[in-house]
């Protein structure tokens, strides 16, 4: 220490460190997303996600069109992996300090309602209407990620629901594969219940997002709905009674089995001990469910299109789903605007997503195409799959959000639990439900 | 004074800057709490009188949050519960650790390391792995305590998770097996500060082993007491992992506690301002509460 008293020494030392807290302060405050568009060349994307099929997806496109003779962009792709809530939470926080947000993020469809609210998607997405423009009429799935009008996200995957069922099971005691209605399979399953403790479905007991998700797919199926094209609620209907009241019946005679919830340990002991024979769920679920819980029942489930409600409605339904969206204004927007085009709207980009991640086409007309049509599941005993889905994708219903979901799922879940339970009608259910949501959604 | 002054200065003619120097030695620590405790407290504090769903400008409503609030009938359920579970907490979970801190205090113990490990290995599981255990030993088909009922009496169809009273029992019972063993820690560092020589002069004036514990263990143990009691008091009162990872605030809204409502209103209704506005009330209640439980119990006066 030459030259320098220790006083000064520290008191530089402070002025500095004080600087330094001064100078991360103001950037907190400060920042902006802003910089020179990349119109081509090598280009650092930002992308989020909460599933890893995505990342296998995005990075293998990425590689693709870099080494695409005269392809526009050399990717580079930086990948964050986190809860789907919390990546929401952190791009809306991001968003209000003004810089930090992704380039392309992927927004499970039960939370893309928070972005509908406050202005949030507007001003941080990326509206995609001219990106969709020239296959608008291709694509399968767009209304859950539309705000006025305008579509923010482009679905990954159709996420059809089908019935999955043990061929072994059925043959053994006797049931029907092509059973025409659910009102017929639930006498076969009331039966069934009685004579050997089995079931064919289950309903959700646990947290009120999966009580209330099964209860979605049926009441999909059946032609009702939470919300219409304009969001208003279209709860109170003759649809979710009947839905509803289907539903605990079901519980009451054994048809259906009461678990928490379709991933978690209950429901899996379920299913190794041939206690649930059959499930509705989307396709997802056979990777993700089926495959993960009970890996060694490989070849003994089947999947079948939904039987159809005596009243009505569809033969599939859909449950789940992951929007992508863009971020607006930055300068890797249209290179990420691209490589999300690529990948979700031409055959290519769609064929890529099935086989890494499993995801079906979004694309109405890929439902015909010869290298989907062939593909065969080994789990599923070696069943073609587009035999179901492609019926499925040309009768399924239509899920519109709004911004209040969230709401409508709390002032629903402790109703319909009842009613499962038996300690409530199906009617009052709804009626109660529809009245705690009005009271409790606000302006 | 003047001449100490002279000293320190040493020409006499005070030096340039001094004045801010002891300032700058100290600003670190000012900025830091600046910026990580009073402008979050600030900031929260207006939010709450604000409409504000994280971007653009907050939108001034005044007392409305508040106001809204009163009205709410999910925040007063979150209120009750969570009395509930303070209640709990400070009248079951303390006096539990307590006894445990007295067993494993005991002299001749054997396996004490073992015991010890075993009621500390709560606090440091993984939330996730405890809401898988604890759904698969609560599930009313395929579940472990339903199992133990139906083996040992004969019945054992209650539905854990599912019946709103018996779910509010089931949080209760985790915050129980969560930190029992870690506040047992706290009573056991204070049963080795007890001097050996009271209990032998209660042991000569007559006095048995349950005589001990209330004339000389529990007296003794006031000051830890009182610490932990307050201590719990306000964590439990802030009660959020536990109905998040076991019921998510189900069935219905049976489980759901302040915190609990106030995250829900905040990240996903998106409604911040309104989320504020319920952190101050829950601000004001806990502070309320844990001055009262302070000056109660008589923590950090002596003994």
């Amino acid at each position: 220490m030459t030259g320098i008293s220790r006083r000064t020494f520290l008191r530089r030392t402070g002025m500095v460190g004080g600087g330094l807290l001064a100078s991360a302060a103001l950037t907190a405050c400060g920042g902006s997303s802003g910089g020179q568009a990349v119109s081509s060349g090598k280009v650092d994307l930002g992308v989020w996600t909460h599933d890893p099929g995505y990342v296998k997806t995005f990075t293998e496109m990425a590689k693709k069109l870099t080494d695409a003779p005269g392809g526009k962009y050399d990717y580079n792709l930086k990948f964050t992996q986190a809860d789907s809530e919390a990546l929401v939470t952190r791009m809306v926080s991001q968003g209000a300090a003004g810089t930090g947000t992704p380039d392309l993020i992927g927004i499970v469809i039960s939370v893309f309602p928070r972005v509908m609210n406050g202005g949030i998607g507007k001003q941080l997405l990326l509206d995609l209407d001219s990106t969709i423009a020239p296959v608008k009429n291709d694509l399968l799935r767009t209304a859950p990620y539309t705000i006025d009008g305008k579509l923010y996200a482009l679905e990954s995957d159709t996420c059809l629901s089908v019935l999955y069922f043990r061929e072994d099971e059925f043959k053994k005691n006797g049931i029907p594969e092509d059973v025409g209605t659910w009102e017929e399979l639930a006498e076969i399953g009331a039966r069934l219940h009685q004579k050997t403790g089995q079931s064919l479905g289950m309903v959700s007991t646990g947290d009120n997002t999966s009580v209330t998700n099964q209860f979605l797919q049926l009441l999909l199926q059946r032609g009702g709905g939470y919300y219409d094209e304009g969001g208003n609620l279209i709860l109170d209907s003759p649809e979710a009674v009947e839905v509803l009241d289907f539903m605990a019946k079901g519980v009451a005679s054994g048809f259906l089995i009461s678990l928490p919830d379709p991933y978690g340990a209950p429901n899996t002991a379920a299913l190794k001990n041939g206690k649930l024979i059959a499930t509705v769920m989307p396709n997802w679920y056979n990777i993700y469910g089926l495959q993960s819980y009970v890996p060694e029942q490989k070849g003994k489930w089947r999947m079948r299109n939904l039987p159809r409600f005596k009243g009505g409605g569809h033969i599939a339904s859909a449950l789940g789903g992951t929007g992508f969206a863009v971020l607006k204004d930055k300068p890797g927007t249209t290179a990420a605007t691209e490589l999300l085009r690529q990948t979700y709207l031409t055959r290519e980009g769609q064929l890529l997503r099935f086989q890494k991640g499993g995801f079906l086409p979004t694309l109405k007309s890929l439902y015909q195409d010869q290298e989907f049509l062939s593909t065969e599941d080994e789990y599923l005993g070696g069943q073609r799959l587009f035999d179901i889905y492609t019926p499925a994708s040309q009768d399924s219903p239509t899920f519109y959000q709004n911004a209040k979901l969230n709401v409508l799922i709390e002032a629903l879940g402790g109703p319909m639990l009842e009613t499962l339970q038996g300690k409530k009608k199906a009617a009052d259910a709804i009626k109660e439900a529809v009245a705690a949501y009005n009271a409790k959604k606000g302006g | 004074m003047a001449a100490v002054t002279e000293r320190r200065t040493g020409s006499g003619a005070p030096a340039r800057g001094s004045g801010l120097t002891p300032y700058a030695f100290i600003s670190p620590f000012y900025l830091l709490y600046g910026l990580f405790m009073v402008v979050p407290i600030g900031v929260g504090l207006y939010l709450s009188f604000t409409e504000w769903a994280g971007l653009g400008t907050p939108l001034w409503i005044g007392l409305d949050n508040y106001t809204r609030l009163l009205d709410d009938g999910s925040f007063r359920t979150a209120v009750v519960n969570t009395l509930l579970y303070t209640l709990f907490a400070v009248f079951v979970v303390v006096p539990t650790a307590l006894l445990v801190a007295q067993a494993l205090n005991a002299r001749g113990l054997r396996g004490r390391d073992f015991f010890r490990l075993t009621f500390f290995m709560p606090v440091v599981l993984s939330p996730i792995i405890i809401a898988l255990v604890f759904t698969l030993v609560y599930d009313r088909e395929f579940g472990l305590l339903n199992a133990a009922l139906r083996g040992f009496f004969g019945w054992g169809g209650i539905d854990w998770l599912g019946e709103p009273s018996w779910a509010k029992v089931s949080v209760m019972f985790l915050v129980l097996w969560r930190w029992t063993g870690y506040l047992t820690i706290f009573f056991l560092a204070g049963l080795k500060n007890i001097p050996r020589e009271l209990y032998e002069a209660a042991e000569i004036d007559g006095a048995g082993r349950v005589r001990s514990f209330f004339t000389v263990t529990v007296p003794m143990l006031r000051p830890v007491t009182a610490f932990v009691a307050v201590t719990v008091l306000v964590g439990t009162a802030q009660i959020l992992e536990e109905p998040m990872l076991l019921t998510k605030g189900g069935p219905g809204e049976a489980t759901l506690s302040v915190a609990m409502f106030i995250y829900r209103e905040a990240f996903t209704r998106q409604q911040l301002g309104y989320a504020a506005a319920a952190g101050v009330v829950m601000f004001v209640l806990v502070f309320a509460v844990g001055r009262a439980a302070g000056s109660l119990f008589g923590v950090g006066k002596g003994r």
